[in-house]
Formats: C-alpha cells, sequence, structure tokens
C-alpha cells in the first residue's frame, strides 16, 4: 500500500511553537521573573537619591542589562527544561510524536514557543530600560542647560542592537538546553549542566587567552578543543560599550548576529539528531 | 552483537553531537575572529588577584562572565554610603576597588579622585579635632597627603584612558585647587589642551593661569595662536571671549596698535 | 487481485532496553508475530511489564525495534508516514491543561493536517460523538478522569484515522465510564475501524474484542479470536430460565434415552479471566476504581459520518 509521505511542515512547527509560548507565559515563573526583572529595573530610581548626574543613564543601562543577561539566562535555562520535561513527564509528548510530525518539528517547534517567550523578556526588561533612560535623560538635560557638555547621552539604536543580540544569545542558550533535554533524563539534570555550559560559554574565553601560554602539548590541545566545542557568549556582551557611551560597530553586530544564528541552526540540529535517537 | 551496537548508540550520538559542535566552531572562528578581537579589544583585562581577596570567588566568576559593569555599579553606590560615614580608609578602598573591576567608565575616576582630593582632607581635619583646633600645617600636611594619593590614583586611569583630556585636566585641578600649584596645574592644562577631544575651556583656562604666573606674553602668545583655530558659530568655543582676553593681554603688554592682533 | 495488507503486522519483534553500559539487557518484547487485520478489535492482554506498551510504542514509532519487522497498513512503524492513519490514546493520559477541550481537540485537528475549511465541523463532531459537548469550552485541567479519557478519545479520532490504538483506555475510570468507553468502542468498530486495545479489565475486553493476544515476559502465550479461546468446541451451554431439581432429573433422563449426559449445572460466567490468570500464572491486577463523573456529562451522541 502506498502512503503519501509527509513532508516537513513549518504549520505543524508554527502550532507546537504557539502551544509552547502559551505554556511558558501561563506559567508563574515567567510572571515571577518578569515582575523581578522590571523591580530591579525599577529600582535604579533609587539613585536619585545619589544625585550621579548625567552617569546616573549609565547605572540605568547597566543595570537593565544586567537584569537582562543574569535573569534572562535563568528564564531561558528553567523554561526551556521545564517544558520540554512537562511534555515528557505528563506523555504529552507521546500523544503528540504519536501523531504524523517529524522530530525535528517538535524541538525546533518547542525552540521557536521557548524563544518567543524570551523575546517578550527582552523587550519587556530593555523597553522598561529604555522608557526609563528617556525620562530621566529628559530630566537631566532640562536641568543641564548651562552646562558644556549638556547633549544627547544615550545612542538609543545601539541599544535595541544590543537587546537583539543578547536575545540571539538566548537563542543559542536555548539550544543548547535543548540538546541537553534531548537525552537527559531529568529536568534537574538538564537545568544543572545547562547552568554549568552557561558559565562554560561566557568564561570560555579565558581558555583561548591561555592556551598558547600552556607548555604541554596535549592540555594546550585539549583547551583549544573545548573552546571549539563550546560558543564563546562573552562576544555577545556588548552592552558595557552603551554604558561608556561608545556605540557598537555594525560590522561586529552583524558578525554576532551570524554567529548566533548559526549556532541556532547547528545546535538545534544536533538536538534533533539527538532527539530522534530517544526512546520516549 | 546487535545488542552492544544498540548499548552503544548513545555514546554514538555522543560523539556525534561534540564532533558536531568542534565543527561549528572551527568553521565559524573566521566569522568570529574579528569580532571577538574587536570586543575583546574593548575589555580591559582584570587583576584577579587583589579582586578575589576583596569580592570572593564568585563574584569574581561573574565579572568574568561579564557582569563587570555591574558589579562595579554596585559598589560604587556602595562607595558612596560609605563615603556618607567619612570612613577614610573604607571609601578608599572601595574607591579603588571600582576602578579595579571596571576601570572603562572615566565617571568613576573622575569622582573617586575627587572624593580622595577633596572631601577626605576635611574628614581628617574633623577626627583631628575640627577647623579651628588643627593647625593650618596640619591642614596642609593633610592636603598634601590626599592629593597625592588621589593624582597617583588618576595617573591610573591614564593608564586605561592614554592622555584622556578630562583625566589630565583632573590632575591639574587638584595641583591648582588643593596644592595651589598654579605652575604644575598650568602644564596639565597645557597637556590636556593638546589632546583632540579636548575641551575648549582646557585652553582658555591654561591661558589664564599663564597670566596669573605673570607670564603674560606666553598667554598672549599662546591666545593669538588659539583664536585662528576656534569655530566662530560653537558657544563652547568662546571665542569672543579668547578675543577680548587677547585685548587685555594687548593692554597690559602694551602692544603697539600696528602689532595688535587682527581677527 | 492484491493481498489485503494487515492493519498491524509484527514479524519477529524483539525489543532490549540496554540497563548498564556493560551490555546488560533487559528484553522487554521477544520474538513477537502478530496480525491484526482491519476492521478487529484486537485486544493485547497482559499483567504488568509483559511488553504491551513497549509493543505498542514500536508500532507508534516512538520506540525502535531492536530486532524484527513492524508495519502500519504497510508502511514501516519508525516511518512518520505510519502514523497518518493511527489514532491513539495513551494511557492515564494528561493533556495540556490550560487549553479547553475544544482547544485541544482543535490543536490536535491541525497537528494531524485536518484542512481548514472542515476542521471546526469535525471539531464539533468528533467532540458531540464523545459526549463532551456540554464541557468542551472547560479547561482541561478541570476535567474527571472519564472526560479526560474521552477527549483523549476525541483527539485520537479527530483526523478520522483508520487504526486506532487505545492503551488502557478505562484505567481509573468508573464503572460507568468504562461501560461508555466500550460503547464507543463498540461503534468504532460499526464504522469499520480497526481498534488496538490494551486492558487490564479482561471482561470489558472479551466483550469488545473480536480477537486477543496474551503476552507474558515479552512473549506471546496466546493468541486468537475469543471464541476460539474461551469456547469449548466438544461442549454446548444451554441457557435456561431456573429449574427446580425435580425438572433437571427430569431433564437428566430425557437426555439419557437419546444417548446424551446433563454434566453440569451451574450459573453462567465470565472464562476470559480464568484463562488468562492460569497462562500467565500470576494475577493481573484490576485498575482502580476511582470516582469519576463523566458519567454525568452530555448523552453520547448518534454515530458520526464515516
Amino acid at each position: 500500500m502506498s502512503v503519501a509521505s509527509v513532508p516537513f511542515s513549518f504549520g505543524r512547527l508554527g502550532l507546537i511553537a504557539g502551544n509552547t509560548f502559551l505554556e511558558a507565559v501561563r506559567q508563574k515563573l515567567f510572571l515571577f521573573l518578569v515582575l523581578i526583572t522590571l523591580g530591579l529595573v525599577l529600582s535604579v530610581l533609587f539613585l536619585l537619591t545619589f544625585n550621579f548626574g548625567s552617569s546616573e543613564l549609565k547605572f540605568i543601562a547597566d543595570f537593565g542589562f544586567g537584569a537582562l543577561t543574569f535573569f534572562g539566562s535563568a528564564l531561558t535555562i528553567a523554561t526551556t527544561a521545564q517544558l520540554f520535561f512537562s511534555e515528557i513527564e505528563n506523555r504529552t509528548a507521546l500523544t503528540l510524536l504519536a501523531k504524523p510530525i517529524w522530530r525535528a518539528e517538535f524541538v525546533f517547534g518547542k525552540f521557536l514557543g521557548v524563544f518567543a517567550v524570551i523575546g517578550v523578556f527582552c523587550a519587556l526588561t530593555i523597553g522598561t530600560t529604555i522608557a526609563l533612560l528617556m525620562v530621566r535623560e529628559g530630566q537631566i538635560l532640562a536641568a543641564a542647560t548651562d552646562e558644556f557638555e549638556a547633549r544627547s547621552l544615550i545612542a538609543y539604536g545601539d541599544l535595541l542592537v544590543v537587546g537583539l543580540l543578547q536575545w540571539l544569545k538566548f537563542g543559542v542558550l536555548t539550544a543548547i538546553v535543548l540538546l541537553i533535554a534531548s537525552f537527559s533524563n531529568t529536568n534537574l539534570f538538564t537545568v544543572v549542566t545547562g547552568f554549568f555550559v552557561l558559565v562554560i560559554c561566557h568564561l570560555q574565553y579565558l581558555a583561548r587567552d591561555q592556551w598558547s601560554n600552556v607548555d604541554n602539548i596535549l592540555l594546550s590541545g585539549a583547551v583549544r578543543a573545548l573552546s571549539f566545542i563550546f560558543p564563546n557568549f562573552q562576544l555577545f556582551n556588548l552592552a558595557d560599550e552603551i554604558g561608556q557611551g561608545s556605540g557598537v560597530s555594525g560590522e561586529v553586530a552583524l558578525r554576532v548576529a551570524g554567529y548566533g544564528l548559526v549556532y541556532i541552526a547547528v545546535i538545534g540540529g544536533l538536538a534533533v539528531y539527538s532527539f530522534r535517537n530517544r526512546e520516549i | 552483537m546487535k545488542f552492544d551496537a544498540a548499548a552503544l548508540r548513545p555514546f554514538r550520538t555522543g560523539l556525534v553531537v561534540v564532533l558536531g559542535l568542534f565543527v561549528a566552531g572551527l568553521a565559524l572562528r573566521p566569522i568570529e575572529g574579528p569580532a571577538w578581537e574587536e570586543v575583546r579589544a574593548k575589555q580591559p583585562a582584570l587583576r584577579l588577584d587583589s579582586l578575589k581577596d576583596a569580592l570572593g570567588q564568585g563574584v569574581t566568576v561573574g565579572l568574568l562572565g561579564g557582569f563587570r559593569a555591574i558589579v562595579a555599579d554596585f559598589i560604587w553606590i556602595r562607595t558612596n554610603s560609605v563615603w556618607e560615614t567619612y570612613d577614610l580608609p573604607k571609601t578608599q578602598t572601595s574607591i579603588k576597588l571600582v576602578t579595579a573591576i571596571d576601570p572603562r567608565p572615566l565617571y568613576f575616576w573622575l569622582n573617586g579622585s575627587r572624593m580622595i582630593a577633596y572631601d577626605m582632607p576635611n574628614w581628617r581635619i574633623d577626627k583631628a579635632g575640627g577647623y579651628d583646633a588643627v593647625p593650618e600645617s596640619v591642614k596642609r600636611r593633610f592636603d598634601e597627603e590626599q592629593s597625592s594619593v588621589a593624582i597617583e590614583y588618576l595617573e591610573g586611569g591614564l593608564g586605561f584612558h592614554p592622555e584622556h583630556p578630562l583625566l589630565v585636566l583632573e590632575i591639574g585641578n587638584v595641583h591648582l585647587n588643593r596644592l595651589k600649584d598654579v605652575e604644575t596645574a598650568s602644564r596639565y592644562y597645557l597637556r590636556a589642551s593638546q589632546h583632540p577631544d579636548a575641551p575648549y575651556y582646557a585652553a582658555r583656562i591654561y591661558a589664564e593661569l599663564l597670566r596669573r604666573q605673570e607670564r603674560h606674553a606666553e598667554a598672549y602668545a599662546f591666545l593669538k595662536a588659539l583664536y585662528p583655530t576656534l569655530p566662530k558659530d560653537n558657544v563652547m568655543a568662546q571665542a569672543a571671549v579668547v578675543l577680548e582676553r587677547i585685548r587685555e593681554l594687548e593692554e597690559e603688554l602694551s602692544i603697539p596698535e600696528a602689532e595688535r592682533f587682527k581677527e | 487481485m492484491t493481498q489485503a495488507v494487515s492493519a498491524i503486522s509484527i514479524k519477529g519483534l524483539t525489543k532490549d532496553f540496554s540497563v548498564t553500559l556493560r551490555g546488560v539487557k533487559l528484553r522487554a518484547v521477544d520474538s513477537l508475530n502478530l496480525e491484526v487485520a482491519e476492521g478487529q478489535v484486537y485486544g493485547l492482554l497482559g499483567p504488568n511489564g509483559s511488553g504491551k506498551s513497549t509493543t505498542i510504542k514500536i508500532i507508534l514509532g516512538l520506540l525502535d525495534a531492536t530486532v524484527g519487522d513492524v508495519r502500519v497498513f504497510g508502511v514501516p512503524a519508525n516511518k512518520v508516514e505510519a502514523r497518518r492513519n493511527v489514532g491513539y490514546l495513551p494511557e492515564a493520559p494528561y493533556f495540556y491543561r490550560y487549553l479547553s477541550g475544544r482547544e485541544l481537540v482543535r490543536f490536535y485537528a491541525r497537528v494531524c493536517g485536518v484542512p481548514a475549511a472542515t476542521l471546526k465541523s469535525r471539531v464539533d463532531e468528533v467532540i458531540a460523538w464523545v459526549g463532551l459537548s456540554g464541557a468542551a469550552d472547560r479547561r482541561v485541567g478541570t476535567y474527571s478522569k472519564g472526560m479526560l479519557q474521552r477527549i483523549g478519545l476525541a483527539q485520537a479520532l479527530v483526523h478520522d484515522p483508520k487504526l486506532i490504538v487505545l492503551d488502557e483506555p478505562t484505567a481509573g475510570v468508573d464503572p460507568v465510564g468504562s461501560a461508555e468507553m466500550c460503547d464507543l468502542i463498540l461503534k468504532l468498530k460499526q464504522q469499520g475501524k480497526t481498534v488496538l486495545i490494551t486492558s487490564h479489565l479482561l471482561a470489558q475486553i472479551e466483550d469488545v474484542c473480536d480477537r486477543v493476544a496474551i503476552l507474558d515476559r515479552g512473549k506471546l502465550i496466546v493468541e486468537g479470536s475469543v471464541q476460539e479461546l474461551v469456547g469449548q468446541r466438544d461442549r454446548q451451554a444451554l441457557i435456561v430460565d431456573p429449574l427446580p431439581p425435580a425438572e433437571i432429573e427430569a431433564l437428566k433422563g430425557w437426555l439419557a434415552q437419546r444417548g446424551h449426559s446433563l454434566n453440569s449445572v451451574e450459573q453462567p460466567r465470565a472464562r476470559l479471566d480464568q484463562l488468562f490468570l492460569s497462562k500467565v500464572s500470576r494475577p493481573g491486577r484490576p485498575g482502580d476504581k476511582s470516582a469519576g463523573v463523566g458519567s454525568n456529562e452530555v448523552p453520547i451522541s448518534d454515530k458520526p459520518k464515516a
């Protein structure tokens, strides 16, 4: 009997992504982290008591992006692991994967759902930061009309670019957590390993700095190999430059974006490969 | 044999994943490399040894992981709280810790040095019994000691921001305002004014400092050379004021009409 | 003339799970051969750990066979195409609690590619068919176990599959809910669907199944039609109204005159459970009975269109 083939469908992928997104935003964890993050960003208002002048804007930008980086990482790891394992543990994955869908649709659907949730989180955090910056910048400039240095202090376009790159970094992190979840048996293992990998990805540049100083060839080779295996998350760390008032080069931003997108595709593909070998 | 193959499947999968990541890392290096060099160049090295003792291992990892700006911010805020208690050693240590963590913001260098040079001598005088009780010589010694610390601190800042005019000016200000050393201050003002990003006032004040030293001819020559370089439509450049100073100096130096500066 | 393709064809299926890295394995299914013809209601029986669920997961492509060939309507079970004609209700299903029953069925309908033009009518139809029209807009998280089974059946049927796999469809459901589920299975049979069902409730299996297979420790112990397995061909049972002893004696005499004998006089009773227990040497635990409210919902509607 000939049965028509079932091609890969972006429609089904979108359905799974939409469902994942809906489930995520209804989780208390998401709401909790959003509130904490916005609270932290808004807490910079207490800096008014120190009267830092125009440098207060640096603090607002730093707080905004610090909160984004820290809580965004936590949210990415926890949400990805939770949404993946809720499907496995609650057996909804059984029902779904027993339908005519590809595992690639399932994995990338999960990815896109989480990525969209993180996107909402990033938009809220960066939006609040920008709103605060605009208000305070307006107040500071208005109060400093006599000052020689009175000028527009923050490059908002760069701020958005850096925010988008952070989102992309969380996309790479989502793909990494999905890769871990694809072979892991428990949510806890996935979360803990995800955090370890996050730290390694943030610190791998140190190993790269050091490998030329390592005399032992084997050790040097191992360090070098590790730096190739783990993505360099420090590359996405451009937010500090905004706080300093220096801009982000367009070429650097494009390269970082390309780097993130290729990693998402590669690690996502590896997660699909690993998940195809998983017995549910 | 089939069973062994099945048991080895997770290892095979793991190997493919690691190899895939390795190849991706290798292939992406040409995209990443140039961007990383630029990003890395903007991130000064951390002096980990001193920070580990002050902050502990956890925070140090946070610094390395990209949170140095916000950690520095927090410690700066803490510095301000300590500053309110007039605790000199704690404040001074905290100021230096902030710039050890993140030496990039000029704000930390400038304001830290002002706390050291301008506030701390007063704290020491208070502690020694107050303005009425402390002899002038001791007050002078406090000023000199604190100024010395502040200048050394600012010179440290110049290591991260070579020849930055605001830092050079700040050193000049300490010499001028705390040490009352007009001659040295003027040298720093001159040095700052020679930087392409120097504020216009650096050169004007340098000329004023020359006048204070009775070096009118030098001031006159300097301002005559300066004036043509000033944009006339920029309010910050204050070209009219510079011209006014030139005229004042011509009076003081009794420059003959025919030899006077022509716009 | 082409030979009819089995709905499910299992040949020489063995499934091992690696327990340790040194190669210690657990054999869940051992050299299993099964053919489920199209249109049959087929019962897969066995105690816990007998390999029923593993077999079902391999049929659904959720697990790979270690050895052997498993096909669904002629298509290898590990291909995505094989699941096009399969609906699956897992044991004790848990669905996305934040969706309403209607949203849930609609989600699975769209995943299965039900055309947009017929999506709404098909979703409404299948919800009505399982008797949940009155609760379709309630969140699934508020459903009782019986209702969960029925909404699970609705999602399994929404793309009109030819084969429906029901894993313990009455586990944890109250007797009324179980009976309703049996009614639904019989209706599916009337529509010509093939149904593969696993259950611990042997009386129900006996009522609805055409054929059964009993697995124990991964091996097939018995396979055949219910009639073949529990009927006794050299005996006949006459079910009559209760007779007083004198009339029984008279009947014995009447039979003796014709060379027959009356071997036993007893109450009719289910016999499949006896066979089951004797074959597997250990009792199957009946499903836990818990009170549910599913039976009080909207009555089951008429048969939907084929």
